[in-house]
């Protein structure tokens, strides 16, 4: 980092003191990016950028105020200074909010490979270059790879407040975006998926450039299926999406506030005894270790959901607070301009002991689902409730046949935990594929599907 | 800022090794939010975005970069350099000569937002909360929230341009919860305006908290939604969302310029039933989606999309100029510096026709009416797209009958478009945000009440 950066954090925490501010924090953020898309053979796109913000936070009159800026001069202290008073001075929060005094010793954890660093606009516009070749050789009806992006990212995160505390990090990740459409006779199909990799040695151009073109391939000549209720198997990644976009609920804010199905169910049964659903922040061998939150209080583990029973909430300090508990280190920003909220670390379902063929073999008869689309919309994240459009392939007497598009799946979040039937074995944590919510496949029964 | 001689350095370092076309475009915005929840101040904001990007065109290539370091020319014009090298040319001696500056105001606000006390906005915000709350005993939980932006964005280019453009909008949200036993349901209106604080002032909110809270309590008494193929009658205003989804992204050049959109080739063709004529027109005067001049320096135009069913044309940006060889629309936007800008759609509506809502909702034996609808996605290339009915009933015997939640609709553009049989006299516009490659935008959809004889609706029952 920046020493003038260093200094004028300095400054600003000092001056915040003289104007009055009992505490105050300083969340500075900066990220640097190169990105390639490819496209017919040739370099279409170069994107690069230098970013960073700084956010302020200071207590005045039993209030946190928060002030945020993009400019990075000494100048801009009286600005942030000033907004943050006048935000304090409508505030109306009734939890008494401090800055943390900090631990002594956090999780060790590196997310900066110095590899990486070796990546170059030259590596990035080979394998971009390679990756579209390779995605179109894949099969003729592969007609244009339309997304071939490769990217190189590095962030860095320093926060620092009145007490003292001092929290750090740096992290840095290659990422690839591959998507094409294929064509055969009048039907159009897309596909697409995207990896982060942390290590190098992880990434095998053919196999990322396969995976696509498997898929695409496989989605060739995909209809609607009659609408029923039936059973559906949701690969892990269409169950991941569905756990990520109900996780709000177990957050202690939510529920504190009424905005959570799950206000006054802690210690009650809200699941199949099947379930176990975890929060943690640190996992052996996984890029995606998180030692600490935005409040600087180091990661934990936490059980939300205990074989079915809903055994703890995830608190930030103020929620921990208000419900006399500890944080469970879950008191994020959603970026360095929010405030402090709650939101999970590394939440996943326990594995369960069936492989993805076993729970299609139990299925019997039914859908396979392999993607959700429209979660930003078709979900009601306080009622459970859910009607996506999805895709995927008929599952017939145990086996995977045709597939399957232009068909809705409808349930409610809290019903498939209670009626889940079996769980697969797929969560994983290492691999380029892992996101920071993970579920395993799953098979749900008496599924609403709308199609014809 | 950085000064015209300044701003001309950079566009020439931007050619120095390649490329056929330099962009600066700089960017100082302040926002500013206040939000309640129960009547009770929760969270405010104070930001001040600064940055700005690069941009280098040769032919349909397009390089870009950014950064929020405007004090230090040296570093940027090393930045363009870097950026124009990766372009691998020779070396060239283009010079630019920027124009004298134009100002642009794309909204002529009255009152800037930022300058008025956050205590003003609580008390009406308050107020709006009482009102939602006190409308039943169902009522569990408000949220009332006020957001605005200030934003001064300059553009120049090699081909001289150069201009400035003064941005303002103000958005107020209202979300209101119904709880039964075992049950919640939110009601949610965010109107939105290219204005400053005086859009604020004469908003009746008290009446948006009515209608938030009215659908809250109409949902949690609503049976799960039946699915399968139906008649379905969309309401007017936020009801449009189907024409962004299911036509507007794939009539985009981003789409359209590489021929992966479902709609390529298609112009002078019938892609719509007659009843559809269709516009995005950025030059409505204080709409949430409107301005003067688009984010590459082009000022904005009335974009007839769809004429009589026959597609008319398509939203064009540079890039998707050069590819297309057809001018560029005045569409292209951008959410701020850290995107390049690509073609998008400012206020996008179906044009009103003749029949009334009632004489379509009495026309129509069996089926379901959205009234209001929450949003959607849509993949341009398939055309295949889903959006989400927020407030939904049966229609029966041409009445509107029983509410039913969790709706979902999907299909596919072109099919839906010529699908349409009723267009309504009662066009209306509202408020939204589109996501697509260049960010979040602020946008409006519109249309009148229509009908689509069939459509797959996806619900629990």
């Amino acid at each position: 980092m920046d020493n003038k950066i260093r200094t004028l954090i300095d400054d600003l925490i000092k001056q915040a003191e003289k104007e009055g501010f009992l505490e105050s924090e300083v969340y500075y953020e900066s990220d640097s990016s190169m990105t390639i898309a490819a496209r017919e053979g040739q370099i279409i796109q170069f994107e690069s950028s230098d970013g960073a913000g700084l956010s302020f936070r200071g207590l005045m009159n039993g209030q946190m105020g928060y002030a945020y800026t993009e400019d990075l001069q000494e100048e801009m202290i009286p600005f942030l200074l000033s907004q943050a008073k006048d935000n304090c001075a409508v505030l109306e929060v009734k939890e008494k909010i401090t800055v943390y005094e900090g631990e002594k010793d956090y999780p060790e954890f590196n997310g900066y490979n110095e590899e990486l660093t070796k990546i170059d606009y030259d590596f990035l516009s080979k394998t971009a270059l390679d990756l579209e070749k390779a995605l179109l050789s894949y099969d003729k009806r592969i007609e244009a790879v339309d997304d071939c992006y490769t990217s190189y990212s590095e962030g860095e995160l320093y926060i620092r407040n009145s007490k003292g505390m001092i929290c750090e990090s740096r992290d840095n990740c290659f990422d690839v975006y591959l998507g094409c459409r294929a064509k055969d006779g009048d039907d159009v199909q897309t596909a697409g998926k995207g990896w982060v990799f942390s290590d190098l040695s992880q990434f095998d151009l053919k196999k990322c450039a396969d995976h696509v073109g498997k898929k695409i391939i496989s989605k060739l000549g995909a209809k609607p299926v009659a609408s029923e209720k039936m059973n559906v198997v949701l690969d892990r990644f269409a169950a991941n999406s569905l756990l990520s976009s109900f996780a709000g609920a177990f957050s202690a804010e939510a529920i504190q506030k009424g905005l959570s199905r799950l206000v006054g169910k802690l210690g009650e049964k809200i699941a199949d005894e099947k379930i176990t659903l975890i929060d943690e922040g640190m996992i052996e061998g996984s890029p995606l270790s998180i030692p600490f939150d935005s409040e600087g209080v180091s990661s934990k583990r936490t059980v939300l959901i205990d074989k079915g029973v809903f055994s703890s909430e995830l608190h930030n300090r103020k929620t921990a607070l208000a419900a006399g508990v500890s944080s469970t280190g879950n008191g994020f920003r959603a970026g360095a301009k929010s405030s402090i909220g709650v939101s999970s670390t590394n939440l996943h379902f326990e594995n369960g002991p069936f492989s993805q063929e076993e729970l299609i073999k139990k299925a019997g008869n039914g859908i396979f689902i392999t993607a959700l689309h429209g979660l930003h919309a078709g979900i009601n994240s306080i009622s459970g409730e859910f009607s996506l459009m999805t895709e995927g392939f008929v599952i017939r007497d145990g086996k995977l046949c045709e597939p399957v598009n232009q068909i809705t799946i409808a349930d409610n979040f809290f019903d498939v935990l209670m009626k889940v039937e079996a769980l697969g074995n797929d969560v994983e944590y290492t691999s380029p594929e892992a996101t920071h919510t993970q579920s395993p496949s799953l098979l749900i029964p008496d599924v609403s599907i709308a199609g014809e | 800022m950085l000064s015209k001689t300044s701003i001309e350095r950079i566009l020439a370092a931007a050619l120095s090794h390649g490329g056929d076309f330099s962009e600066v475009y700089i960017e100082r915005s302040k926002v500013s939010s206040v939000s309640l929840l129960n009547g009770i101040v929760e969270s405010t904001g104070s930001s001040l975005d600064l940055g700005i990007g690069i941009r280098i065109l040769e032919g349909d290539k397009c390089v870009y970069v950014y950064s929020n370091d405007l004090l230090h020319e040296d570093k940027l014009i090393r930045m363009a350099k870097n950026a124009s090298a990766s372009l691998k040319e020779a070396p060239s001696g283009k010079t630019t000569v920027l124009k004298p500056m134009m100002e642009y105001f794309s909204q002529k606000y009255e009152i800037a937002p930022t300058d008025v006390s956050k205590s003003l906005k609580v008390e009406k915000l308050r107020k709006a909360s009482e009102t939602a709350k006190a409308y039943s005993e169902l009522i569990t939980q408000t949220g009332t929230s006020t957001a605005d932006l200030e934003r001064d964005v300059w553009i120049a280019n090699s081909d001289g341009l150069y201009i400035k453009d003064n941005r303002c909008r103000t958005r107020i949200m209202v979300q209101a919860v119904a709880s039964s036993e075992d049950d919640k349901q939110t009601g949610y209106y965010a109107p939105g305006s290219g204005e400053g604080y005086e859009f604020f002032e004469r908003t009746d909110i008290d009446a948006i908290a009515e209608k938030a809270a009215s659908v809250a309590v109409t949902m949690i008494s609503a049976k799960p939604c039946p699915s399968g193929k139906m008649p379905v009658v969309i309401g007017n205003g936020f009801g449009g969302v189907i024409f962004h989804e299911a036509c507007g992204h794939s009539l985009e050049a981003t789409a359209v310029g590489i021929k992966a959109s479902c709609f390529t080739d298609m112009q002078g063709q019938r892609i719509a039933s007659p009843l559809v004529t269709a516009y995005d027109d950025a030059k409505i005067a204080k709409e949430w989606g409107s301005y003067e001049v688009d984010d590459e320096g082009t000022p904005s135009t009335t974009n007839l999309l769809i004429k009589d069913g026959i597609l008319n044309s398509y939203l064009v940006d540079k890039i998707g100029s050069r590819r297309m060889n057809v001018p560029s629309t005045g569409c292209a936007r951008r959410q701020n510096y850290a995107y390049a800008p690509t073609s998008r759609m400012s206020n996008t509506f179906i044009a009103a026709g003749k029949s009334t809502p009632e004489q379509i909702i009495s026309d129509t034996e069996y089926g379901i009416y959205a009234a209001n609808m929450g949003g959607g996605s849509v993949d341009t290339t398939t055309g295949d797209f889903n959006f989400a009915v927020n407030e939904a009933y049966i229609i029966r015997n041409g009445k509107v009958c029983e509410p039913v939640k969790g709706a979902t609709l999907i299909g596919k553009g072109g099919e839906v478009l010529m699908n349409i049989d009723r267009v309504g006299n009662d066009l209306k516009l509202a408020q939204g945000m589109c996501g697509s490659v260049s960010g979040n935008i602020p946008v409006d959809v519109g249309q009148p009440t229509i009908r689509v004889s069939e459509i797959t609706v996806g619900g629990q029952a």
